[in-house]
């Protein structure tokens, strides 16, 4: 259990700038996740962590230690990698026992060591196959059984769920968890995807497509508190309005041409909140009521018409039309067996939602 | 029609292998089975008929021709490994190091000298390694060698001759096996705490090792019964296998007898083959009896 700080991190490959004077503070022992969209450098953060690639400028601390220029063998650092990387020509025992063999380990400690981390990853018995005769899900747990064995300070996932179908994938992300639970190692987990991020991280880190960090935080703080358009966007879904800024009465204010004046609460205020300056709104699909009927209670209000829903089950997707042609997307619990009313194409529906949930972004 | 169009699609694969097929039959099997009937066959005066006998095999247990088979099992044997060593690092070099660009270039220029005939190959080490040689004249000049020195006419002229005609045949499956190592294997193998030599050890020679045998054997066979070689580059000083059996067939004019050789020639390689496989394999198995891991791994090896 170790921290890992980057600090004004550079790397170019064949020339090209992937990564510029990136600063990133990873706290130790805690489940770490980056996301970003795909291409944008994280796969390249991760594999200068690991020792993979050299760092053109700027340094990396494992702990109080620079390791910038320490070779990939020395670093306390284990990688599980996105296509496994498992040896085809060793068992799963041997697999597994392959870094313990190399600092040269009693072959009593080494089967006692990996016969206890073949049980944490539930593959007890699987000692004397082969690689090959694994399913994906099972290869995942040797990736992740060989990484773990030598107990490294920093745990490396690179996109490790990717091959898995989403029932395995929901599954595996949960033991994780739990394994990070047990072991206390620093994990840092790189995807594209949201959900996985937002599930197993406590703190999570978002990667613009120039390799830059947008927002650090927590998972919920990213969600509820995006800092900007790309974040909002990116992690969840979201509704995103173009407006100008005004004050009334002390209080902000926004205007969106074509459909109203919204009153906003900003809990925090920024530099860039000036009166009269362009900016925009994201509010989030959940936090907005649909309704047919007049409702009071809620500060704001919109009127539309339904072009679209689809039907999720858990939820259902209202594809709304405002006066001014933008369209809104409203996701509605299906709380009840029978909905206490109905909701169809083309009827107007009014749309409530709270000052509270509207996030205001720079433009 | 449509019935004969059926069976004519089902076995197109057959019919476009049958010009090869008639060829190997022809060429390859007919005689091999001439040779072999041959081998056993004598005609006998008395009663004017043809009689099965051992004779002709019997008499390849004299010294003479149990020290000529020695020969040749030790020149097939250094061949192969002295390959082996020059092939490996040329292999490995060329599927890790050379970009993918440059490999097709280098694996045109490794098979450049095949395009010549072997004897036209040979006659360039002669002339190469001759007395007025260049080769001579450059090691005498640095004072590597005397005047006196022969560099031809020896077992040194032989092996230089048979490890730069079956070079290429070393390279080539090793390059193909090393080649299609996935370079993320060496990655992990490096995250988890193995230097290079560590990787090398434990993941590229193992994975390696199937191209390893294909070279030692695609080496081992025709060394065993090359003859061009050692006859023109040993000036004949030294008899192999197969100057014995062109003596027979080409001098004494003893077909019977080259007959019975050559079959010799074509199993005992075989032999030694299948034995040397069977004996890795015991020794694996006895090393660690107790241990599963590793009786599974020797058995992994040959499958």
């Amino acid at each position: 259990m170790q921290r890992i700080r980057l600090e004004n991190v550079c790397k170019r490959i064949d020339g090209e700038i992937i990564l510029d004077n990136l600063t990133l503070d990873v706290p130790a022992g805690q489940f770490f996740a980056l996301l970003g969209p795909s291409g944008c450098g994280k796969t390249t953060l991760l594999r200068l962590i690991a020792g993979l690639e050299t760092i053109d400028s700027g340094k990396l601390f494992l702990g109080d230690e620079d390791i910038t220029h320490q070779p990939i063998y020395k670093r306390r650092i284990n990688t599980v990698f996105q296509q496994y990387a498992l040896f085809p020509h060793l068992t799963v025992f041997e697999n597994v026992a392959y870094s313990l063999r190399i600092k040269g380990m009693r072959d009593d400690v080494v089967k006692s060591t990996v016969t206890d981390v073949l049980k944490m990853v539930r593959l007890s018995g699987f000692e004397s196959k082969h690689p090959r005769n694994l399913s994906g899900g099972q290869q995942q747990r040797v990736a992740l059984a060989r990484a773990i064995v030598n107990k490294p300070d920093v745990l490396l996932l690179d996109e490790p769920l990717a091959a898995l179908d989403l029932k395995l994938k929901e599954e595996m992300l949960l033991e994780l968890i739990n394994l990070q639970d047990k072991l206390k190692t620093t994990f840092i987990y790189v995807t594209h995807d949201q959900f996985e991020a937002l599930t197993v991280s406590d703190q999570m880190a978002i990667m613009n497509s120039n390799g830059a960090i947008e927002q650090f935080g927590t998972p919920k703080q990213i969600y509820e508190f995006p800092v900007s358009r790309f974040v909002a966007n990116f992690v969840g879904n979201t509704n995103i309005l173009e407006g100008t800024l005004h004050t009334r009465d002390g209080k902000f204010m926004v205007e969106v041409e074509g459909v109203g004046l919204f009153s906003v609460y900003c809990p925090v205020e920024k530099h860039w909140m000036i009166p009269g300056r362009r900016l925009y709104l994201s509010i989030r699909p959940e936090k907005i009521f649909i309704s047919k009927k007049e409702k009071e209670g809620f500060s704001n209000v919109l009127y539309g018409k339904v072009v679209n829903i689809i039907y999720y089950g858990r939820t259902t997707q209202y594809h709304v039309k405002l006066r001014n042609g933008i369209i809104l997307i409203v996701f509605e619990q299906n709380e009840e067996h029978i909905p206490l009313e109905t909701i169809d194409y083309d009827d107007n529906v009014f749309l409530y939602f709270q000052k509270e949930n509207v996030v205001l972004l720079e433009h | 029609m449509n019935f004969i169009s059926r069976i004519l699609a089902d076995e197109l694969p057959f019919l476009f292998a049958c010009p090869a097929l008639l060829w190997e039959v022809v060429f390859l099997f007919l005689p091999l089975l001439v040779l072999i009937v041959y081998s056993f066959l004598d005609y006998s005066v008395q009663s004017h008929a043809f009689v099965i006998t051992f004779e002709y095999y019997k008499q390849v247990f004299n010294s003479l021709y149990i020290q000529v088979i020695i020969n040749s099992f030790i020149l097939a044997i250094t061949t192969a490994f002295i390959c082996l060593l020059i092939a490996y690092p040329v292999a490995l070099y060329l599927a890790l190091k050379v970009k993918k660009q440059f490999r097709t270039f280098l694996l045109f220029l490794l098979i450049l000298p095949s395009w010549t005939s072997l004897i036209i190959q040979i006659y360039a080490w002669f002339f190469l390694l001759e007395k007025n040689g260049v080769v001579t004249h450059i090691l005498c000049n640095l004072g590597i060698i005397s005047q006196s020195t022969h560099l031809l006419n020896n077992y040194f002229s032989i092996i230089i001759g048979m490890v730069s005609c079956f070079l290429p045949f070393m390279i080539f499956p090793i390059y193909s096996v090393l080649e299609k190592i996935d370079p993320l294997l060496l990655e992990s193998s490096a995250d988890l705490g193995a230097n290079r030599f560590e990787t090398f050890k434990r993941i590229v020679m193992p994975l390696s090792k199937p191209g390893v045998y294909v070279g030692l054997l695609l080496v081992f066979i025709p060394s065993f019964g090359e003859f061009a070689i050692p006859s023109l580059l040993g000036g004949s000083k030294m008899v192999f296998w197969g100057n014995l059996i062109v003596d027979k067939f080409l001098k004494s004019k003893d077909w019977r007898s080259g007959s019975a050789l050559a079959c010799i020639g074509i199993l005992l390689p075989l032999l030694i083959i299948v034995s040397s496989i069977f004996i890795v394999k015991l020794v694996k198995k006895l090393s660690s009896p107790n241990n599963q891991q590793r009786t599974n791994k020797a058995r992994d090896v040959w499958s």
